[in-house]
This record gives structure tokens, C-alpha cells and sequence, in this order.
């Protein structure tokens, strides 16, 4: 069974919009630099935040401010309601159709802002109260509610392969004959518990990042969201819209090493990219360019280059990591980078990995200047999480009898 | 010396979730890592913010952990040379 | 889906198949049933509930019918535990937050510890619900079955509150007669 994508939305540090980012893309402009809208000590490490204030988001899509103050929601409200009206979804179609968000922190903006305040008798406020919306599932109704009245809403949780899972779990429930219809991806706010977290880690850059560099040094944190819709073949005929892709492979592995650190010959990436093949029924000669993960810690960039030249040799296609451009955007990441991928697709070009200099070994060269190929048929879009949770998704031209 | 390493053996127990371990099982020379405890990344984190947090030593960069992590001697050693507190 | 095997551990008891085999802590259950993986007292409460549960399960399965397995899990609190414990960590003005509890303030970390364990190699995901819904945890079991064909799938609900309130009930589960030996 074929499941269509049939429409984007986006925000990130590279734009509000499909539009935008394709011109941030084009232009090479990364959007990592230093934080303005989080609260923190650790201003020392750059990031990349989206552009706009929470007050200017909520303008922008005329919802109650501060009422509907969590950036997470915010950012997911933004590229919900894209994906819907570039699906030319009309509120008939959504009824049945299921809403499917990936995120880790939810509300947690909040909880930080109103945590000591709400246990403190005399600095609580109204305000404190908030702090009931911090779990995930609140954000993706949140999200829901404010695009469209959904037949079902479930959030997907799995750290930074969360948007990729929420994709995988929609692509199922297309599958397996629940919906026709699924708005799939993720939302994740830069928060504190990012930073403090990556930080303990000790896998931050304080530079602008470098992935798949010999001499990269970390992650930048990045923030945003992106859905995509996922459509049965029958839908796309009876709606009569033009598919931008199909979602031919995908397939989630599990490391099964360590919580945090990745294999050092990277089984879970390797299974994960295979897996997607078969399904796909493709062969690794197919592939035309793989948006890796590509954090940017000597780590992962190590094991996902020798995933990849276990499934290759020497002859890895084209790929490049974009987080350079993005920053990590963590939940998220899944679906922008798949939205990242479906531009490059459509308009035939190889986002580059900025930052990179000095390559790791002979093979392990990535995409850096402006590549203008016409025909991309196949890519693999890699996203992995903490506890070895490895998910890869393919995407290929649409060829739609 | 001696007991600047007892006690090092002690924080490193309660630290690092040593469970059914005494300081006499630790040997102050073994390596900590790969065999020996079968310590790993996080827990050279855990001790990176134990000298931080018991002795006043700053480590920014996890890669200098390789060598003062080595076992209880080395820690001890590096510890006596730099401690702020 | 076939069952091959249940447990439900709670504070009170351990049931394997129906059949009561342990009563006491989870720590007495490991040193009953495995003792030899030190790591078990690195990992958060609910990663050691999820833990022993996999053990009793999957002790008689063969590895390499175990490396295509799946684990799907499922509970209500996430981490809730171990958050509230790095929050500890990090509530001083003079703070050092704990990296040994911030990895494990991720639910699926327990999904993760699993598979490091028994070497599972397949798909894995982890659901937190409203509350307990059986319905619910076995349509999302046999969606798996739909689109990846794992040998075996370990599939439930983990969920930890405190060391009085928690309780594993996980099975094994197959959608067609697999030959397990």
C-alpha cells in the first residue's frame, strides 16, 4: 500500500515556511546564532531559535495571548496550519483524519518559568497555574485544536527520533486502515532543560557546529516544528491533489548499546537505513542523498558515517547533515528535516553541511557548496534518538498511477 | 595519601551506584574503565562533576577525564595537585 | 497475537504465568532472577521494573529469535520519578545537576536498557497514556505485526510512582505460531 505526502508546513531558525526555508537553503544562510528569546545562564552557546517572539507568533496566527503562551504550541500551530491549507485540507476531510505530534518537552517553557514560584505561597500568581499544561500530550491538543477538529490526537515521545516515529506511526495508521488522512511531525521548543541537559552531557559546541568535520566539537541547539500530510492512494485520487512525494520505506531500530552514546560500527543506524530499503524495495544504488542525522558530537557523526559505509563501501551518495543550518532541533528534527529533504526533492538541489572543513576519513566527504542535481529520486532522511532509538524514512518521486 | 584515596573510593561508590561494593574491592590501581568496574561515559560525567563539586576542580573538556580516570591512583593523584577545596 | 508468556510485578508480588514466584523488592526480584548485570543499580526505578520484567520473560528465548524481537511499552507517569530527582539535583542556587539521572528522564530509556540487555535489535517505542487502557495497548501490539515482521514482541505496561505504587504487566506476544526454541 502506497502512503502520499501531500503537504508541508515549517518554522525553524531558517523562516516561518516552506517558502522560507527553501530560500534560507538556497541562499546557504545558516540560521544558529546567539540566543535571544531563552532565559539562561549559558549564553555562551549559540543556538538555533526561530526568529519570531511568542507575542509576534500569536499575533501572526491571531490566537489569545498570553493564554496560548507555550512555544511549543505556538511553533506547532504555525506549521500545522501550513500543512493543512498546502494540503488543501478543507475541515470535512480532518474529521476522520488523525493528528500525530512528536515532542519531549511540551509545556516545559513554562514549568521553568513558574516551578519555584507555584510552591512559594507568596510569589504564586495566576501565572503559577500554567504549570498544569506542561505535559506533551496537552501541547499536541493544543496543536490540534487550533488547526482543525481532528478525529483522533496522540503525541509520539522517543527524544529526537520523536517527529520520525510520529511519521512512522501515521504511515501505519494509513496502513492499517484507520485513517486516510494523518498531519504527522513534531514541535519542540529550545528550553532549559535542553541546554542544562546537553550541557551535563558535555556535548554542546560553543562554536557553530560542524557535523561529520574531523574537528567537530558538538551540537547547537535549534527549536521549530514541521507536519507533513500523509494520505492513502485512494484519498489523493478521490481529493484529486497532486502528491509532492511518497513515503516509500521507513523503518525504526534499536541500537541496543548504550542510553546515550551510539555503537561504534553503528548497528541501530545500520539496521534502521537497510530496513527502509527493503520496505521501499530499493537498493543502496537508488539512493540519491541522505539527510543524515548528524549531530555534530564526535560520537554519532563516527557511527553514522560507518552505518553508512557498511551499506555503501566507498560509494556513499550524496549527504550532508543540515543541522548547521537548523541547529538540533531535537523532537522536531524528524519532520524538518523531512521537510528539508521533500524541498530538495522538488527543486533538485543538495542542502550543504555548512561548517565542514576536514573530512574524517577518505569516504566521508558531505555535500558543502551549492549541488544542482535534476533528479533526486530517492533520499533517506535519518533521525535518532537517546535510547538507541534509531528511525530512517525514505522518500521517493511520485509515481502515481 | 591513603586516606585522600579511601575516601575518593567512598564518593566513587556512592556516585557512581556501586552497589554491594566496599572500598576494599576497589583496587587503587586497576584500570576504572572497560573491564575493571565496567564504568562508561555517563559515569566519567558523574565524576567529572563529583571533583567539581567535592575538590573545586574544573574540568571543561571531557577528554582530559581519559587519563585522570584511569583508577583511583591517578584521580588521587590529580586531585591532591589541584584541589580548590 | 499468542501469548508465550506474562508477568506482573507489584510491591507485592511477582506473578510469572499466573503463578506467584517472588514477593519483595525489585532489587530482592533481581538478586533472585539475575545478579549478574551490575549495571541494574545505575538505572532509575522504572528502568529496573522494566528490566526484571524482561528478564523473567525472555530467559528461555534463544538469542537469535530475540534479536528480531520489538518492545512496544506503554505506562502513565513517563519518567515522572526521575525527573522529580534531577529536579533535586538542580533546585540549590549552587547546583550540580546529576548526568548519571538526566539520561533517565526519558521514559523510553527503558526500552532502551532492554535491548542493550538481551540484544534486541527491532523496532522500539514507548506510549504514555491517560491511564491504563487494554484495548488501546493491544491495538497499538498488533499494529506492529502490521508493517515489520518481528519474531517476537514485547509489549505492556511499565509504570513506576514510588517504591509502594508501581506494577509491570508485560507479555510476550507472537501473531503466529513461532517456533521459540
Amino acid at each position: 500500500m502506497k502512503i502520499f505526502v501531500t503537504g508541508t508546513g515549517i518554522i525553524s531558525a531558517l523562516g516561518t515556511g516552506t517558502e522560507a526555508t527553501l530560500q534560507s537553503l538556497l541562499s546557504g544562510e545558516s540560521g544558529i546564532d546567539v540566543i535571544r528569546h531563552l532565559s539562561t545562564g549559558h549564553k555562551e552557546f549559540p543556538a538555533g531559535e526561530v526568529a519570531l517572539s511568542n507575542e509576534d507568533i500569536a499575533g501572526m496566527l491571531g490566537v489569545g495571548y498570553p493564554e496560548n503562551g507555550l512555544r511549543t504550541v505556538l511553533l506547532g500551530i504555525t506549521a500545522a496550519r501550513e500543512a493543512v491549507s498546502s494540503a488543501s485540507l478543507a475541515d470535512t476531510d480532518l474529521k476522520d483524519a488523525a493528528f500525530v505530534s512528536g515532542t519531549t518537552v511540551g509545556g516545559m517553557d513554562k514549568t521553568e518559568k513558574y516551578f519555584k514560584s507555584a510552591f512559594d505561597a507568596e510569589s504564586k500568581t495566576e501565572d503559577s497555574l500554567e504549570l498544569k499544561y506542561n505535559d506533551c500530550g496537552y501541547s499536541s491538543a493544543m496543536i490540534a485544536d487550533n488547526t482543525g477538529c481532528f478525529g483522533m490526537v496522540t503525541t509520539t515521545s522517543t527524544a529526537c527520533s520523536s517527529a520520525a516515529n510520529a511519521i512512522i506511526f501515521g504511515a501505519n495508521l494509513i496502513k492499517s486502515g484507520v485513517t486516510d488522512i494523518v498531519v504527522a511531525g513534531g514541535a519542540e521548543a529550545l528550553t532549559k532543560f535542553h541546554l542544562n541537559g546537553f550541557n551535563t552531557l558535555m556535548i554542546l559546541d560553543m562554536d557553530t557546529c560542524r557535523p561529520f568535520d574531523r574537528d567537530r566539537a558538538g551540537i547547537n541547539l535549534g527549536e521549530g516544528a514541521a507536519y507533513i500530510v500523509l494520505e492513502s492512494e485512494e484519498s489523493v485520487k478521490r481529493r484529486n491533489v497532486r502528491p509532492v512525494a511518497e513515503l516509500s520505506g521507513y523503518a525504526n531500530t534499536c541500537d541496543a548499546f548504550h542510553q546515550t552514546a551510539t555503537s561504534e560500527n553503528g548497528e541501530g543506524a545500520y539496521l534502521a537505513m537497510r530496513k527502509a530499503m527493503d520496505m521501499a524495495r530499493l537498493s543502496p544504488g537508488d539512493i540519491d542523498y541522505v539527510n543524515a542525522h548528524g549531530t555534530g558530537t564526535p560520537n554519532n557523526d563516527a557511527s553514522e558515517l560507518a552505518a553508512m559505509e557498511r551499506i555503501w563501501g566507498t560509494q556513499i551518495p550524496a549527504f550532508s547533515s543540515t543541522k548547521a543550518f537548523t541547529g538540533h532541533t531535537t523532537s522536531a528534527s524528524g519532520s524538518i528535516e523531512t521537510v528539508i529533504c521533500l524541498l530538495a526533492m522538488q527543486h533538485g538541489f543538495i542542502p550543504p553541511n555548512l561548517g565542514w572543513r576536514i573530512p574524517i576519513n577518505e569516504g566521508g566527504i558531505p555535500i558543502t557548496g551549492t549541488d544542482k542535481r535534476k533528479d533526486i529520486r530517492n533520499i533517506i532522511n535519518n533521525s535518532f534518538g537517546f535510547g538507541g532509538n534509531d528511525s530512517s524514512l525514505i522518500f521517493s518521486k511520485c509515481q502515481l498511477h | 595519601m591513603n586516606e585522600l584515596i579511601d575516601k575518593l573510593k567512598t564518593q566513587l561508590i556512592e556516585a557512581l551506584n556501586l552497589e554491594d561494593m566496599t572500598i576494599t574491592d576497589i583496587d587503587t590501581e586497576a584500570p576504572l574503565f572497560g573491564s575493571g568496574l565496567g564504568l562508561d561515559s555517563i559515569d566519567a560525567l558523574e565524576l567529572i562533576v563529583l571533583l567539581e563539586r567535592e575538590y573545586g576542580i574544573k574540568l571543561t573538556n571531557p577528554a582530559e577525564g581519559k587519563e585522570i580516570f584511569r583508577s583511583v591512583a591517578t584521580i588521587a593523584d590529580y586531585v591532591s595537585k589541584n584541589r580548590t577545596k | 497475537m499468542n501469548t508465550v508468556s506474562h508477568v506482573i510485578i507489584t510491591p507485592e508480588e511477582t506473578l510469572l504465568d499466573g503463578k506467584c514466584i517472588f514477593r519483595g523488592s525489585i532489587t530482592g526480584l533481581y538478586r533472585e532472577f539475575a545478579g549478574d548485570y551490575p549495571k541494574f543499580f545505575k538505572m532509575d526505578s522504572l528502568c529496573r521494573l522494566g528490566f526484571m520484567a524482561a528478564e523473567l520473560l525472555l530467559k528461555n528465548i534463544p538469542a537469535p529469535i530475540r534479536e528480531n524481537a520489538a518492545i512496544v511499552l506503554f505506562n502513565r507517569n513517563g519518567s515522572l520519578i526521575t525527573d522529580r530527582n534531577y529536579q533535586k539535583t538542580i533546585s540549590d542556587d549552587n547546583y550540580f545537576p546529576s548526568p548519571a539521572l538526566f539520561v533517565y528522564t526519558l521514559a523510553n530509556i527503558v526500552t532502551g536498557e532492554i535491548a542493550i540487555r538481551n540484544k534486541i535489535y527491532g523496532e522500539s517505542s514507548f506510549y504514555i497514556l491517560d491511564e491504563y487502557n487494554a484495548a488501546q495497548i493491544e491495538d497499538i501490539s498488533a499494529s506492529v505485526f502490521i508493517t515489520s515482521s518481528p519474531s517476537l514482541l514485547l509489549t505492556g505496561w511499565v509504570d513506576y510512582n514510588d517504591e509502594t505504587d508501581y506494577l509491570a504487566d508485560m507479555k510476550l506476544v507472537t501473531d503466529k505460531e513461532t517456533d521459540l526454541r
